[in-house]
């Protein structure tokens, strides 16, 4: 990080004021005194001519910031400019920033810059090259692949709305701005330059506006939505319209669920970048996979009786058969029958109603849900082996043929 | 559709996974010229800096309030805040004070009735009358 800043910082120089500013780096006395051409910062310099200076000017204010500590006069000049997030040298002076890094129990290693920048929503700052948009592509990328694997090695059975569903729970909007307030991250009142970098930076929709068109209800990807088409061409959550893409986003005002999500993604891509994948990966098993999901209530059947003759159909296994296993104040007020699902010999499932119709159909909800719950004992996710030489740890995971189709 | 199914949210469980301390920032407030804050400014001079160093998650600020007792205030993730006014104790008593906020989860105080609570079910099941043996009368 240091030796690509520093070469920027020489580059911008020169695009820019070369004469008067040149001294301001901090390899830049050195450079005056010994003019020796085989240095390889002096090269870099050269080369670096050809950079566009960039328009906003903060390329510059950059490089100001960075030797500020040393020449504390270039400082006043900086802060004159306008800048729409704060720089990136406040970082280091926030004890927020501090505190949550520790607070996610990040390493020491990992730069308080970056995450200064996962907390700038491109609504604040509409530049690339200081929003989090780049970065919340990227993790959001990561956050789906880590969440699918794990529930399709573990679950091999799993419908695929459930899926879309699990997934929504895990990683969707909302259950990412939950894990961001968890987190102790507070929004900011109005994004600025002068605002604490350890606060989440976005523009904030005033009070009575409505949602803005981007982020509203988009035309579908096609009017008829098959489970295929889901699969392939809609995102983790199999929903039907394409969610804006962050640098859609730059200088339109959005709720702060959008900004707390971009966060949570930005910081994970973040940290792939920096720390590498196996920390990710671990970071993502402690804050994201140790939420507690009952995947076994996300189904929702309309004809379990059928779903299940068909799934025996297919099978091969005997036709299901209900039978009473107990009952009690059959004549009363509150009737209580125990039905259990028999195939052959085999119950599959069981279930109690208050008619004999409810308790047959929970007994075939049980059953379908003992048949998609299925877990493998030993499962190895497609990640675990990344990168690594021996595949020999690789046991290929438990296919299955899908759901049942009606 | 044969099936269709639910949307929720996964619920958190703190400290199954990674742990996040629920103290977020401990302002620390004292006088410089009133006695009741002897202990406070012994506090911040000799064992505030430890503590920091100790206790990293929490973000610390340190602000004079003249002519009133010193008082910490520990704001949480929650958004709740607790203050403990700490006029006349000593360095000991205020360092026990600030561990005391940091400690708390931010809620406010509750008498607990059932100490365990959880959301699996239960290993054993609920009891039914309809299964096991009859008892015969």
């Amino acid at each position: 990080m240091k030796r690509l800043r520093i070469s920027r910082c020489a580059s911008q120089l020169l695009a820019h004021q070369p004469a008067p500013r040149r001294l301001s780096c901090p390899c830049a006395p050195a450079l005056q005194r010994h003019t020796t051409p085989h240095n390889h910062r002096i090269q870099s310099r050269f080369q670096s001519t050809l950079v566009i200076p960039n328009e906003l000017g903060r390329e510059e204010l950059l490089v100001e910031e960075l030797d500020g500590t040393t020449d504390s006069t270039s400082t006043p000049q900086a802060e004159q400019r306008e800048s729409p997030s704060p720089l990136p040298s406040a970082a280091q002076r926030s004890a927020k920033l501090y505190a949550l890094r520790s607070r996610l129990s990040l390493r020491q290693g990992f730069p308080l810059e970056t995450l200064a920048r996962t907390l700038v929503h491109p609504s604040a700052d509409p530049d690339p090259a200081f929003n989090n948009a780049s970065l919340s592509i990227l993790g959001s990328n990561l956050l789906g692949y880590y969440t699918t694997e794990h529930l399709l090695c573990n679950y091999p059975r799993l419908p695929m709305s459930v899926v879309f569903a699990a997934q929504f729970a895990y990683i969707g909007p909302k259950a990412l701005a939950t894990i961001a307030s968890e987190w102790g991250i507070e929004a900011a009142a109005a994004p600025g330059a002068e605002v604490d970098p350890g606060l989440l930076q976005f523009k904030r929709l005033r009070s009575g506006d409505s949602v803005p068109e981007v982020l509203r209800r988009q035309v579908p990807w096609n009017w008829n939505v098959t489970t295929t088409n889901r699969i392939l061409k809609s995102d983790a959550f199999g929903s039907s319209s394409a969610p804006p893409s962050p640098h859609e986003l730059s200088g339109i005002p959005v709720p702060i669920e959008e900004a707390a999500q971009s966060f949570v993604q930005a910081l994970i891509g973040a940290l792939h970048l920096h720390l590498g994948s196996p920390l990710v990966k671990r970071f993502f098993r402690d804050h994201f996979l140790s939420r507690h999901l009952d995947l076994s209530t996300l189904f929702d059947f309309r004809t379990p009786t059928r779903d299940l003759s068909r799934l025996c159909a297919r099978e091969g296994f005997e036709a299901p058969v209900a039978r009473l296993i107990s009952e009690t104040g059959r004549l009363s007020r509150h009737p209580v029958f125990v039905v259990g699902v028999y195939s052959g010999k085999d119950k599959l499932g069981e279930g109690a109603g208050s008619s004999l119709d409810e308790a047959r159909i929970r007994a075939a909800a049980a059953a379908l849900k003992g048949w998609y719950l299925y877990r493998p004992l030993e499962v190895t996710v497609p990640s675990s082996t990344e990168g690594a030489l021996d595949t020999s740890a690789w046991k290929p995971n438990m296919i299955d043929c899908g759901e049942v189709i009606v | 559709m044969p099936l269709s199914a639910i949307r929720t949210v996964a619920k958190p469980q703190n400290g199954v996974g990674a742990f996040i301390l629920q103290c977020k920032k401990l302002s620390f407030h004292y006088c410089d010229w009133a006695g009741s804050s002897r202990g406070m400014n012994a506090f911040i001079k000799s064992s505030l800096p430890d503590f920091a160093k100790r206790n990293p998650q929490i973000e610390i600020s340190v602000s004079p309030r003249p002519n009133r007792h010193p008082v910490i205030i520990g704001q949480y993730i929650n958004g709740r805040e607790k203050a403990i006014c700490v006029r006349r104790l000593t360095n000991e008593q205020v360092r026990q004070k600030a561990e005391l906020l940091r400690d708390a989860s931010g809620e406010k105080n509750k008498r607990v009735t059932k100490p365990v609570t959880s959301v699996n079910e239960s290993v054993r099941g609920i009891w039914s009358p309809f299964h096991g043996a009859k008892i015969q009368i």
